[in-house]
């Protein structure tokens, strides 16, 4: 007898000693727990909702995450037959349980941005960087990065009242504090530079606006000149529309 | 016997499984009818917890990647090279290796307790896993954006890169010849992989796939829960309470160290917030940027379940002090 007819037949008695492989609970559960997030992200990705909750610079996390989620789903799962199934602790199921939760949270409750209620408890934008500087600030057109990074230097300052007067359209949503005027409102958007977690304020105050046509949240574009007084800035209200709140809530620097 | 009947009341079976699935039916159902997002604090809960995860996850599960090539695919030879180095030099190696590791803070504790696993000494992955998050390229490109035009810029782009690596280096160093059993903690599911792999070796990219999904599992609980925290206390903190103490030299940069804490940002966005605190001096600013990235709620929750008691604490105390004194010097010499 040769030795590869040995060789062949010991291998297929081992194959026929070892126990036949039978699905892994603890390794099935991983890969329900992986692909409900891998199935988030593709959500994400596929609506466009990661806008409400990234920047721009960094929602290429949402794509990369949804192709390795889904790997390591498959994965797993492929992996999941052994032959000896490792048992599955109830405590350990429901922690898996409990990681599945947020990706409920984030499918069933309706999409929603920062608001008003964050807006006083959040710093002041201070960008600098990808703002504009002073020289882009001093010609083209306005945005309201460029007048909120405008207020954080002396050139800036500078920069932005040599255009007092020019007409600019920013599209925000209201905030009012209790000393707010009635025909005022605070324009306000998020800067945002990865996530929601990140967000500072980019504030201008608006005058002439018909006091109570306009609720806290709302989302408005105001068209109007400008007016930098020191560290504030004014938009003189000529136009004020109620609008829907835009895809990308957030600005990013 | 008692001890066989425990386990099985203790394993999940079909009944657990329903249980688990009504509690999530349930809790997408509250949700869609109650709309609870209508409360201003719950809406922002719901948006920075939701921001949280959806940014650091991902990070986690490239942690979770490189920590399962490494335990897979990379000879131990290779790791037991740096131990080989000098002593005086393994630590500073092992900062420096950092900026090999272009990802966040998340990113890093899989991969500095695999490496600690497959036999780094355990000072040296703790550095590691402490510089990686301050010193590499990508959070040192986006300081620098971030304060581009400032005149403390390159004290605070430099300044943040050198007292990351010394930070680090100084925990290590505290960490001393701790071995792996004194600082790990044992994850229950490679208990299983171990007993499965002494009946019959698994192929290898069955183990990668088991190792990666386990590093997730292990570590996502962690963030999970460090996000809540994180996320409460961004929605009740008002950023306003800090500026009083701008102007105070060693109170201002315990107080942005705290607010570093406490925020827990990305360490490749936490120099966009720092920015923004523009009445504070350098050294506050650098403790916000070196301490943050290194001790914060979401972190403290994956130390905690990573490694043992007084791991943490060890951390925490070193880190902070280092931080202090190391923040205040820079702003004395060069703010």
């Amino acid at each position: 007898m040769n030795d590869a007819v040995v060789t062949h037949r010991t291998a297929r008695a081992v194959a026929e000693a070892r126990p036949p492989r039978r699905w892994s609970p603890a390794r099935v559960a991983g890969s329900a727990v992986l692909g409900a997030w891998a199935f988030l992200f593709w959500f994400l990705w596929l609506t466009g909702r990661d806008a409400l909750y990234l920047s721009t610079r960094t929602d290429w996390v949402v794509p990369v995450a949804a192709v390795l989620f889904t790997l390591a789903t498959l994965g797993r799962l492929a992996s999941a037959p052994v032959s000896t199934p490792e048992p599955l602790r109830a405590r350990e199921a429901w922690i898996m349980g409990l990681m599945v939760l947020p990706v409920v949270l984030v499918l069933a409750a309706p999409p929603t941005t920062l608001g008003t209620f964050s807006a006083g408890r959040r710093s002041g934008f201070g960008g600098t960087g990808f703002a504009a500087s002073a020289s882009e600030i001093g010609e083209g057109e306005l945005t309201l990065v460029d007048v909120a990074a405008a207020q954080t230097t002396p050139e800036g300052e500078r920069a932005l009242a040599a255009r007092a007067g020019e007409p600019v359209t920013f599209v925000g949503f209201v905030v009012r504090r209790d000393d707010t005027p009635a025909d005022e409102l605070l324009l306000t958007r998020y800067v945002v530079s990865c996530c929601a977690a990140d967000a500072t304020v980019a504030q201008v105050r608006v005058v002439n606006v018909t006091p109570g046509e306009f609720e806290p949240d709302d989302w408005v574009e105001v068209t109007g000149p400008i007016y930098p007084l020191g560290r504030e800035v004014i938009l003189d209200a000529q136009q004020v529309l109620e609008v829907d709140r835009p895809d990308r809530p957030y600005l990013t620097p | 016997m008692a001890d066989i009947a425990t386990r099985q009341a203790q394993t999940a079976t079909a009944r657990t499984a329903a249980a688990i699935a009504g509690m999530l039916v349930l809790a997408a159902l509250v949700l869609r009818v109650l709309d609870p997002g209508r409360v201003d604090w719950v809406r922002t809960f719901f948006v920075i917890f939701g921001s949280l995860l959806i940014q650091a996850l991902p990070f986690v599960m490239l942690g979770a990647l490189a920590a399962a090539l490494v335990e897979v695919f990379v000879p131990i030879g290779t790791l037991e090279k740096l131990g080989r180095l000098p002593r005086p030099l393994q630590l500073p190696a092992a900062a420096l290796a950092g900026l090999a590791f272009p990802i966040c803070e998340c990113g890093s504790v899989p991969v500095a307790r695999r490496l600690m696993q497959r036999g780094l000494l355990p000072s040296a992955a703790v550095t590691f896993m402490l510089a990686a998050p301050v010193i590499n390229p990508v959070v040192i490109a986006s300081t620098f954006v971030a304060f581009r035009g400032r005149t403390s810029m390159w004290t605070v782009v430099g300044g943040r890169f050198v007292l990351g690596m010394l930070v680090a280096i100084a925990v290590g160093w505290v960490l001393g010849t701790r071995t792996t059993e004194e600082l790990l903690k044992q994850n229950p599911e490679e208990a299983h992989e171990h007993l499965l792999e002494l009946g019959r070796p698994e192929a290898r990219w069955r183990r990668f796939f088991v190792h990666l999904g386990n590093d997730f599992l292990f570590m996502g609980r962690y963030l999970l829960l460090g996000a809540t925290i994180a996320a409460a206390i961004q929605t009740f903190l008002p950023a306003s309470m800090l500026s009083s103490l701008a102007d105070l030299p060693v109170l201002s940069v315990v107080a942005m160290m705290a607010l570093a804490a406490a925020l827990s940002l990305c360490s490749e966005s936490d120099a966009f917030v720092a920015a923004s605190f523009a009445p504070f001096g350098v050294s506050a600013q650098l403790g916000f940027l070196v301490f943050g990235p290194m001790v914060d709620a979401k972190l403290l929750a994956l130390y905690a379940g990573t490694f043992r008691r007084g791991f943490v604490r060890l951390v925490v105390i070193t880190a902070a002090a280092a931080t202090l004194v190391g923040a205040l010097w820079i702003g004395v010499l060069f703010g």
